[in-house]
């Protein structure tokens, strides 16, 4: 009987480690070019316009389960740190776009992989890989996803300490505080005005978002490589963080709070610490939805958006990413191909909610991954019994 | 200084209608532990009801050509509509959350807010109620009582500020002084040892239910009152926002107590209208929620509500 | 010098006393039996020795620190684990799951490690999942550790409950009622087992059991609480001829199986 978890082996050793390590977000590359360049221009806009969403969605699916799904605590706002990305990136990208361009009225200066589904390659003006325009992009959208963690920071340490319900009450008058503070924001600053544009100190056009008319013209920098590389970041970190240990001290509070608590897991700690991450990826979710559509409108992201993510955690099951994932597709791309039922879509939705929660309380997949059930399990469960496979 | 008057009684009476709503969510928090987000599309679906019953009763809107209904027209509305929310909300709890029972307090949440989305969706139906505005039907004639301070108060204030007053009292009355207003406090007290005690449990909460829904439906009655006009079934969530007001004042009085409910009610409307007079009134939902989170940072069983210790 | 010191414990709910100047002292190694009525008072004991309740007045200390004010958690971090009564496992998830969650405790790793999979990340969870196997090896689950704990036979859910606590790497452990809902067979069973894990782990055990012959048999110390007092403690024998004993169990005759 050891007393002490660790005693250090050389077998699995240095050679393998940076693989072992990285492997995940090599996928990741690899998909986001996979869907970019082989999937993207065999498509028309409007198809590549839902795969974008879907790309969005599973990444906000997949945040809410680490709250919602692991550690048992029910958020309702997701919307709100949705909204909380998209207006820090879009503002960013479109204030320090004119900062940083000489021609502000071009919004967009992406490279290849921001280049949207219509970009035909121009052999007189070859676009380089990643542009200047790039650069500011992904640090806005990450600018984006910090401020997002942080205001979950504040959110969730006073409210995750509660038992019970209060985090529900509480994030929904987060989405509802977030929605007034930002249509309380100045009107923008037009690129029309690019004199004023440049006079205006940047933390003053910080509170130049628009208001109550939306904030408008952001460049389109979101492509199904951007997407598509967030969701399988998002995916992979979600897997990862499930089959470890702190992974597993979520769970825990999930499954019982006393008895966690009892068998040493700070809950409050990763309560938050779930909430934290949740956010942040909802963030960079919210900055690319931005960036896809080129406008922000608080009044889009009330409690009623953050509904369309845990109708997908619920059918997905509670707990189960890749269900979250499935869930997340299906019921974006679904309601586009059923258009001509858009007034019976809710109804059906809200009527599955209900019907789900009294048959199959724990969700289609439960807290169970695709290949953890019957058949798929028992093969893997013959082929070897390793305990960590992400 | 009529301002200010006109201010607080606008408050008390946006107030009064808060704690009708109120006691619904608390009086079903109490007894089934769990947030009714249906509660607010009931409250919408009461303000519904009284335009179309009022239409079927032949009461036009902004008075037509007939000017104000009878009185007993009014009440006969009141009636009809309590009755039928009532019956919706009878139906409600015995399809969608009986049969949770024993399900996780996340389950039934989430029924909630299935219930919540078919409400609202389903009225939305072009059949149903439908999306464009409706305007109200003149239901009391605008009169001004009297004048005090200068500011004049409408039969209106005096109709609403009633009615909640009868309402309210009238729950204080079946709660703390009839067979089944001790059995709902057994029942909420330990479902367990109250069905040992032989009280029907189920009987009990449909019972609850009924109330609530009639009491929300009460609410969304005084509302088409008090708030004449055009009024929109809408999907941004207006409707939805007022119920939550009434939630946040349930928890605020702390959640589970009646008489809180009302006391949260009559706060969040003064706070709500006070600010709005007097900071900057695009802040009025923040306000709002913002008093919601100080309680819970601070006192998170409420005013009047008793922290409890969960069994081990 | 004992191990775990508790001086003068009482908690009152409202106006009733639920438990009133509790004393008790554990040596290292020793196992002690707590015994008492229904609603005498033992699991609220328990309760106040995690963290779940926090006592009106009186001292907790184990090995020279005291426990009063921290949190659960902090509790199982400074050694003393528990088992629940009424079982309370991480039902959805595997045995060795619900294991390894007992091993959290002792990690080092960060989150950071566990989302980029570090070597020393990967070195400790492979170390961790060797540990609870074997932990599940002494306790007679090895061949169920990749079930869902709610699908295991009442026996199997309370030893795993008690391999859990053992992950925690607990100084002192206290078990509310191991051998409740146990047959014959298995009570056998868990009379060698607790003997062995207290050779093997180095542990010292605090136990609630209402079985009487079971309490009689292992236990070097017995104490017994009636409606929050201690009325009586001793040896088995001791316990055994106290009048007061008697008249607490309304006049069964001590040693008698199943009191209740």
């Amino acid at each position: 009987m050891s007393s002490q978890p660790v005693s250090v082996k050389g077998s699995g050793g240095a050679g393998g480690a940076p693989l072992r390590m990285l492997w995940p977000f090599a996928l990741a590359l690899a998909v986001a070019a996979f869907m970019h360049f082989v999937v993207g221009p065999n498509f028309n806009g409007t198809v590549v316009q839902v795969l974008l969403f879907a790309g969005i969605n599973i990444t906000l699916a997949v945040s809410l389960t680490m709250v919602n799904g692991f550690t048992g605590q029910f958020s309702i706002g997701h919307a709100g740190f949705m909204a909380v990305g998209g207006y820090v990136a879009g503002g960013l990208v479109y204030y320090l776009s004119a900062r940083f361009f000489d021609s502000p009225q071009i919004a967009f200066h992406g490279g290849i992989l921001s280049a949207g589904a219509d970009y035909r390659p121009d052999p007189d003006h070859p676009l380089p890989l990643l542009s200047r325009g790039d650069l500011i992009m992904i640090g806005s959208c990450l600018a984006g996803g910090l401020v997002a963690a942080g205001a979950g920071y504040v959110v969730g340490l006073p409210t995750l300490r509660l038992r019970g319900d209060y985090l529900a009450i509480v994030t929904l008058g987060f989405g509802e505080i977030v929605r007034v503070i930002f249509q309380g924001t100045g009107p923008q600053v037009l690129f029309t005005k690019a004199q004023e544009m440049r006079d205006t100190p940047l933390h003053q056009l910080a509170w130049k978002l628009g208001g109550a008319q939306g904030f408008n013209f952001i460049p389109i920098y979101a492509t199904l490589f951007w997407v598509f590389l967030l969701a399988s970041i998002t995916v992979a970190a979600a897997l990862r963080l499930k089959y470890s240990s702190p992974g597993r001290a979520m769970i825990s509070i999930r499954e019982d709070e006393v008895a966690a608590q009892a068998m040493g897991v700070n809950v409050t700690r990763y309560k938050v610490r779930a909430f934290v991450l949740a956010s942040f990826f909802a963030g960079l979710a919210g900055a690319l939805a931005a960036l896809s559509i080129g406008q922000m409108n608080a009044s889009a992201y009330g409690f009623i958006k953050s509904f369309d993510f845990i109708i997908m955690i619920v059918l997905g099951g509670m707990g189960s990413i890749s269900g979250a994932v499935l869930a997340a597709t299906v019921l974006t791309i679904l309601p586009e191909a059923l258009r001509q039922f858009d007034s019976y879509r809710m109804i059906a939705y809200a009527l599955l909610l209900i019907i789900i929660m009294i048959l199959r309380p724990q969700g289609l997949f439960g807290i169970r991954e695709v290949w953890e059930l019957g058949p798929v399990r028992r093969l893997l469960a013959r082929a070897g019994r390793g305990g960590s496979a992400a | 200084m009529s301002s200010f008057l006109q201010t607080l009684i606008d408050g008390v009476t946006v107030g009064g209608l808060y704690a009708l709503i109120a006691l619904g969510y608390t009086m079903v928090y109490g007894i089934l532990k769990f947030i009714n987000f249906a509660h607010s599309d009931i409250f919408t679906l009461g303000a519904w009801m009284t335009l179309t019953i009022a239409g079927w009763l032949g009461v036009q809107a902004g008075g037509g050509a007939t000017g104000p209904a009878a009185w007993y027209v009014g009440v006969g509305v009141l009636v009809l509509t309590m009755v039928f929310v009532g019956v919706v909300g009878f139906v409600i709890e015995r399809l969608a959350y009986r049969p949770l029972r024993q399900a996780p307090k996340l389950n039934v949440l989430i029924t909630a807010i299935g219930v919540s989305l078919f409400l609202q969706n389903f009225g939305q139906l072009k059949f149903i109620f439908g999306t464009d505005p409706a305007p109200t039907p003149l239901l009391l004639p605008g009169v001004t009582l009297f004048s005090v301070g200068g500011v004049s108060i409408q039969l209106v204030d005096v109709a609403v500020i009633g009615t909640s007053l009868v309402l309210m009292l009238g729950m204080e009355v079946l709660i703390f002084r009839t067979r089944m207003g001790s059995a709902m406090r057994a029942v909420s007290f330990s479902t367990r040892n109250a069905s040992l005690m032989g009280i029907n449990v189920d009987k009990v909460i449909s019972f609850t239910f009924v109330i609530g829904a009639m009491l929300a439906a009460a609410a969304g009655f005084l509302y088409t009152l008090k708030y004449p006009g055009q009024l929109k079934q809408t999907a941004d969530g207006m409707w939805v926002m007022l119920g939550l007001k009434a939630f946040v004042a349930a928890v605020v009085g702390g959640i589970g107590n009646v008489r809180g409910a009302v006391l949260g009610g009559l706060l969040i409307g003064l706070i709500e209208y006070l600010s709005v007079a007097y900071l900057k009134s695009e802040y009025r939902d923040a306000y709002v929620f913002a008093i919601l989170i100080l309680v819970l940072l601070f006192r998170p069983e409420g005013i009047l509500g008793r922290a409890t210790v969960e069994k081990v | 010098m004992s191990l775990l010191s508790i001086t003068d414990l009482s908690i009152s709910f409202g106006g009733l006393k639920a438990v009133s100047g509790f004393n008790l002292e554990l040596a290292q190694g020793r196992l002690q039996g707590l015994i008492g009525p229904n609603g005498a008072g033992k699991t609220t004991c328990f309760n106040l020795l995690t963290g779940v309740y926090a006592p009106t007045s009186g001292t907790i200390r184990l090995a020279g620190r005291t426990l009063n004010g921290l949190r659960p958690h902090q509790i199982a971090a400074a050694g003393l684990a528990r088992t629940f009564q009424n079982i309370r496992l991480f039902p959805e998830l595997t045995v060795l799951d619900n294991v390894r969650i007992g091993c959290h405790l002792r990690t080092r790793s960060t989150m950071a490690g566990a989302l980029l999979r570090s070597p020393f990340h990967v070195r400790e969870e492979r170390a961790m999942v060797e540990r609870c196997r074997g932990l599940l090896e002494v306790l007679n689950l090895a061949d169920r550790a990749d079930e869902q704990a709610r699908n295991l036979p009442y026996g199997d859910q309370r030893r795993l409950e008690i391999a859990r606590a053992l992950a925690t790497q607990p100084k002192v452990l206290l078990l509310d009622e191991p051998a409740a809902g146990m047959n014959t067979q298995e009570k056998k069973e868990l009379r060698g087992l607790i003997r062995q894990i207290l050779r093997d782990f180095g542990l010292t055990i605090l136990l609630i059991e209402h079985d009487m012959g079971l309490v009689m048999d292992i236990c070097e110390f017995i104490t017994v609480l009636d409606h929050g007092v201690t009325i009586s403690a001793g040896t088995p024998a001791h316990v055994q001829n106290d009048p007061k004993v008697v008249e607490a169990y309304l006049g069964a005759p001590a040693g008698a199986e199943e009191v209740a």
